[in-house]
């Protein structure tokens, strides 16, 4: 990869352009779905006293669901950027690296043999099983003689025990098919619940990645570089872990695992806005909100007017883009 | 029962076919056994009293359930552990196994869709979509493996990633049509629950052609699983029975698939003991293997059944438990090697 540093320029015009999007998506987001709610009745009502149903709908539906699409987005694309600039692995993402499915696994564990347990405190065990199903690939990562494209075989194969036992799991519980929804990766019942659930644990990790983008753009170039310019990189390591339990767990409780955001996002922004981290994250956490914002869409319409998960399209698109790196990084690394 | 792995004198192959017998045998009684576990305990003695011809009220029990299931698990371990085998010695990689590879994914997937848009489809016809649907992904990963002349663990990697889409896509189907999605789901987790005489009868004339077939093409898969030269040099259509051995591994998997749903990782495990076992020549691999993924899917299922009765555990569960800490070690293994 050329370290190409980043251009102010061109920053700014992601910006613009990332912005842009986000706001076509959501207006898209907002206004699409099985009841037609117009502009003009949202703006009309909004003060009145006893709103309508349209209304009702969007205030209570389409708008907390919009919001939590875009910070999930947001939380898995800079979790998944944090973990390519610690590990230094171009595969490195919540997915890939057993967290979605670790997270996944405690979380309906949780939710079967505790079943008395607030939906609030699912946030806990999934950070927990995030903790747990990453650490178990980065064991294996830490060996020496790893190659990346081992590791991400590591990975997938974790992802699959841990998937296997959810699945196994989930047999026995009698609400089969909401959690088969939830553990597709899904948003469509989203609520100012959830919302306000993940959003102080967003806000956490988001800030903490913010912190310590300084730090991990002199992580890319190597652990004894950063050692001589004087970084600590065994606190750097341990925040960004934080970070990344924090953003890829929260977003598992709520959404379930929304898979290869924080695979495709990081790539995509660091060919945009180059190799300085700061610019990476800003553009990750813009680039995954616009992503997840736009699935959601397309989820609403693939079997319109029945829902799928929006997991299921953010798959679709991450495994071909998956295969690619798989390949590039193959040939690479032979 | 440590078997040397190098040349093979006569004395050698007497003893690894006195091996086979013996694990053959291990497997009957392992599938005996097995047949009395589950939510109403069926004592040995009992179950060979039914056989005599003594009714009872298990009978009815031993001869529709038990007995059909212990069969069943016998074939389609035994299916799965020789396209597996067939499937390393022709990519020559010691990852490559139908379910690695995403073969039993991309057969999961076209069997769920016929399973929930056509019920009442004949489970004869399963077996051929599920073939199709592995056929499909084995295409894709070879024409993709043509272009960046794979690595084995690049091979398994993109193996993974399309397993990954055909999971996508079978979870798509299965929430888009939750009725029925609980069937399909315990269907794709892999189990022998509920499943009967009309599955051995899908299956059966399946594993009659292509088991031969498969040991008669032991000695190509000998030289096949050379390197590229050697295999052009003593004299093989190295491309043409490449493809020849490929549709056999995916038609072997698609079948096992149809019948019993994607159980995973037994297509890798059982190649690998029996290579340790028996050595890397097919003609003792193929058989051994065979046996040795029916010893181990006959176990998962009686274990799946006995653990927690009558709840029981899929199969596919038990063998992924014990499938995927041995893929680490394998993929371990392979970079100390090279």
């Amino acid at each position: 990869m050329t370290m190409r540093r980043t251009n102010k320029r061109s920053l700014v015009q992601t910006c613009i352009c990332l912005t842009v999007l986000l706001a076509i998506g959501l207006w898209l987001s907002l206004f699409t779905g099985v009841a037609a709610i117009p502009l003009q009745t949202v703006l009309k009502q909004w003060s009145l006293a006893e709103p309508s149903k349209e209304l009702l709908i969007f205030q209570t539906i389409r708008l907390p669901r919009a919001v939590l699409g875009a910070l999930i987005g947001a939380n898995l694309a800079v979790a998944g950027a944090l973990m390519q600039a610690i590990t230094r692995n171009p595969f490195a993402s919540p997915q890939v690296f057993g967290v979605n499915a670790g997270a996944s696994l405690v979380v309906v564990l949780a939710i079967l043999f505790l079943p008395s347990i607030g939906s609030a405190n699912l946030i806990y065990f999934a950070f927990a099983g995030a903790i747990l199903g990453g650490f178990t690939v980065l064991g294996f990562a830490s060996s020496r003689g790893m190659t990346n494209l081992k590791i991400a075989l590591v990975g997938m194969a974790v992802h699959l025990l841990l998937t296997s036992i959810t699945k196994g799991l989930i047999i026995y519980n009698e609400h089969i098919s909401d959690v088969m929804f939830w553990l597709s990766g899904s948003i469509s019942g989203a609520t100012w619940a959830d919302v306000r659930m993940i959003l102080p644990w967003s806000v956490l990790g988001l800030a903490l990645a913010a912190g310590l983008a300084g730090s991990l753009s002199v992580f890319r170039l190597g652990e004894e570089v950063a050692m001589g310019l004087g970084q600590k990189i065994v606190v750097v390591r341990l925040l960004a872990c934080a970070a990344i339990v924090i953003l890829g767990g929260a977003s598992v409780a709520v959404a379930g695992a929304v898979g290869f955001i924080g695979l495709m996002i990081p790539h995509i922004a660091r060919k945009l806005v180059g190799t300085d981290y700061r610019a990476v994250i800003f553009a990750s956490a813009w680039g995954g909100a616009v992503l997840v914002t736009y699935s959601d869409v397309v989820a609403r319409l693939i079997s319109f007017p029945f829902e799928s998960p929006v997991g299921i399209v953010t798959a679709l698109l991450g495994t071909p883009f998956f295969l690619y790196l798989a390949r590039k990084k193959g040939r690479e690394l032979v | 029962m440590k078997v040397d792995t190098t040349a093979a004198s006569s004395k050698r192959s007497s003893r690894k076919a006195i091996a086979l017998f013996a694990l053959a045998a291990v497997t009957i009684v392992a599938a005996f056994l097995g047949m009395s576990v589950g939510s109403v305990y069926v004592a040995p003695g009992q179950i060979v009293a039914i056989w005599t011809g003594e009714s009872s009220s298990l009978s009815f029990i031993v001869e529709n359930y038990r007995l059909p299931r212990a069969i069943l698990a016998i074939l389609a371990g035994a299916g799965f552990a020789i396209s597996g085998v067939i499937l390393q010695g022709m990519i020559r990689n010691p990852l490559a196994s139908p379910d690695v590879i995403g073969v039993t994914k991309g057969a999961g997937l076209f069997a769920v869709a016929i399973i929930l848009f056509f019920p009442h489809a004949s489970p004869l016809v399963l077996p051929l979509f599920a073939f199709l649907g592995a056929l499909a992904v084995a295409l894709a990963l070879i024409a993709f493996a043509r272009k960046s002349g794979a690595q084995p663990s690049t091979f398994a990697l993109v193996g993974l990633g399309v397993g990954a889409v055909c999971q996508a896509l079978t979870e798509f189907v299965l929430v888009k049509y939750p009725m029925q999605a609980n069937d399909s789901l315990v269907w794709l987790a892999g189990s022998l629950w509920g499943k009967g005489w009309d599955e051995i009868y899908g299956l059966l004339p399946w594993l009659c052609v292509l088991i031969p077939a498969a040991f008669a093409l032991h000695r190509q898969l000998d030289i096949i699983s050379l390197d590229e030269h050697s295999s052009t040099g003593l004299g093989l259509r190295v491309s043409q029975s490449r493809y020849g051995l490929l549709l056999l591994a995916v038609a072997l998997a698609g079948a096992c698939v149809a019948a019993i749903g994607s159980i995973g990782f037994i297509g890798l495990l059982a190649p690998q003991i029996a290579r340790k076992l028996f050595g890397n020549q097919h003609r003792i691999l193929l058989p051994g293997a065979a046996i040795i993924g029916a010893l181990i899917l006959v176990i998962a299922d009686a274990i799946g059944r006995g653990v927690n009765p009558p709840v029981e555990i899929p199969a596919g569960i038990l063998t992924a438990l014990i499938g995927v800490p041995y893929f680490l070690y394998l993929v371990r293994v392979e970079k100390k090697r090279t």
